[in-house]
């Protein structure tokens, strides 16, 4: 069996590292942050910085004048919602291909990436964690899946009959078949671009959160926006739901059962908005 | 008065999440994407030509009953009364709807904290106990999730699930 980094060698189209989104985490951590500090990371990229000006001139912000360069958008937008478009926008870049793999359309990826990020930042935002961070967790989670999707686009068939022969999750059917899991693969991705632990350990971990101590609450986060996205029928792929029920992600939390359909009400709220933000097409 | 040619454009109706939509018209096809723990509930009457589609979200409208208002579709037990009266209003009889229910994926060894998908389908069985209604047809659970058709011409139901290319008709 192939070790995991071979996996990650081998990768044809492995995606380039987003150095942008660490910067600006770090950024966005310090107290006094001047906006030309976070325009000087995104004035190099024309798609970021197109996109920062017309979510500044959407109809969710707006009405008023219309802003023409990067300085007045930021400003218009706010920090936090900046952080949030400049890594939705990275995210649509590396998500978007078809992935086979995993019986997955092109869009899917990002379409899950996005509405399990949405969840988890608005449980993040209510508990007084990190909801920026939760929100980047979420969308990097199933990043390994870019990597593995070449791999397994020969052995689908075999990872789906091996999931549903032997009543196991997907991810134990990948480990049966590669020695491997997308959110390990995952996880050494971001090692490799240095990205902070509490991403890795929380994408590491993201179906099985309390073993990602001390990170276990970003962890539980993700593990629920993930699953949150999955009800909402944003998913892909035979056996999108061929995941274990973790209760414990609940009780890290503090949340029960009845705050998850109420996090789903509020994700859907939220998700309209994004969907306009981005005319993601359905 | 319809135009009877009109069947030939046939042009796809996208029901959203939490939305209800019903047609009498011939060249409609009802289309809903993408059910996880969703239901995904269609009802057509054959004698009227009248046909629904629900794709509700959450069991109970208790939980947030300023939404439900807002969006009775959200729910099962505010959208199957939505779905119903709205057909009767087309001048469909429940006596004589077929029903069809697809979604409701659940995830493994749901110890009852995750168990959506199942209390979408419960909650619909009793909405459905108030009109004296029935499925019909149903594909309900497991792990994909399932896009759905409904044709007004002739009430013709396709199913397509998450991962596969091949459409079923229901």
């Amino acid at each position: 069996m192939k070790k995991v980094d071979d996996y990650i060698d081998q990768a044809q189209h492995l995606p380039p590292a987003p150095t942008v989104l660490p910067q600006l985490m770090q950024l966005l951590g310090k107290s006094d942050v001047g906006s030309s500090e976070v325009i000087d990371l995104i004035i190099y990229d024309p798609a970021l910085t197109a996109s920062v000006i017309r979510t500044a001139n959407s109809a969710y912000l707006g009405g008023r004048q219309q802003v023409t360069n990067l300085h007045e958008a930021v400003t218009r937008i706010g920090m936090s919602e900046i952080f949030k478009l400049v890594a939705s926008v990275i995210g649509h870049r590396e998500m978007s291909a078809q992935c086979g793999g995993y019986g997955m359309q092109s869009g899917e990826l990002w379409k899950h990436a996005v509405t399990s990020a949405t969840a988890a930042q608005l449980m993040a935002r209510d508990l007084g964690d990190d909801d920026c961070l939760c929100f980047t967790a979420g969308l990097l989670h199933d990043i390994g899946k870019i990597v593995l999707t070449e791999v397994l686009e020969d052995i689908y068939t075999e990872l789906v009959e091996r999931t549903i022969t032997q009543h196991v999750s997907l991810m134990e059917a990948e480990t049966l078949l590669l020695g491997v899991h997308h959110a390990e693969i995952g996880a050494r991705l971001l090692e490799r671009w240095n990205f902070p632990e509490t991403l890795v350990m929380s994408v590491r971990f993201h179906h099985s959160p309390s073993e990602a101590k001390p990170h276990e609450r970003v962890a539980a986060c993700v593990y629920l926006g993930n699953i949150i996205s999955n009800y909402m029928g944003h998913n892909y792929g035979d056996l999108a739901f061929a995941q274990h029920g973790r209760e414990d992600a609940l009780k890290i939390l503090g949340l029960d059962a009845e705050d998850v359909p109420k996090y789903m009400i509020k994700t859907f709220d939220q998700f309209e908005r994004i969907e306009q933000l981005f005319c993601i097409d359905s | 008065m319809a135009s009877p040619t009109l069947g030939i454009f046939a042009h796809n109706v996208v029901v959203g999440l939490a939305d209800v939509v019903v047609s009498n018209s011939a060249g409609a096809v009802l289309a809903t994407y993408s059910l996880g723990s969703c239901l995904g509930v269609a009802a057509y009457d054959p004698e009227a030509r009248v046909g629904g589609l629900l794709h509700a979200m959450l069991p109970d409208s208790n939980i947030d009953p300023i939404k439900a208002a807002q969006k009775p579709g959200m729910f099962v037990d505010t959208g199957v009364p939505v779905l119903i009266r709205a057909m009767q209003q087309m001048r469909a009889d429940v006596r004589r709807m077929q029903t069809t229910v697809l979604g409701g994926a659940q995830i493994m060894d749901n110890s009852g904290f995750f168990n959506i998908g199942k209390r979408n389908y419960d909650a619909l069985l009793r909405a459905f106990r108030d009109f004296g209604l029935r499925v019909h047809r149903e594909d309900v659970g497991g792990f994909a999730s399932r896009t759905m058709y409904l044709h007004i011409e002739n009430g013709k139901l396709r199913v397509k699930k998450s991962g596969q290319t091949e459409e079923i008709i229901l």
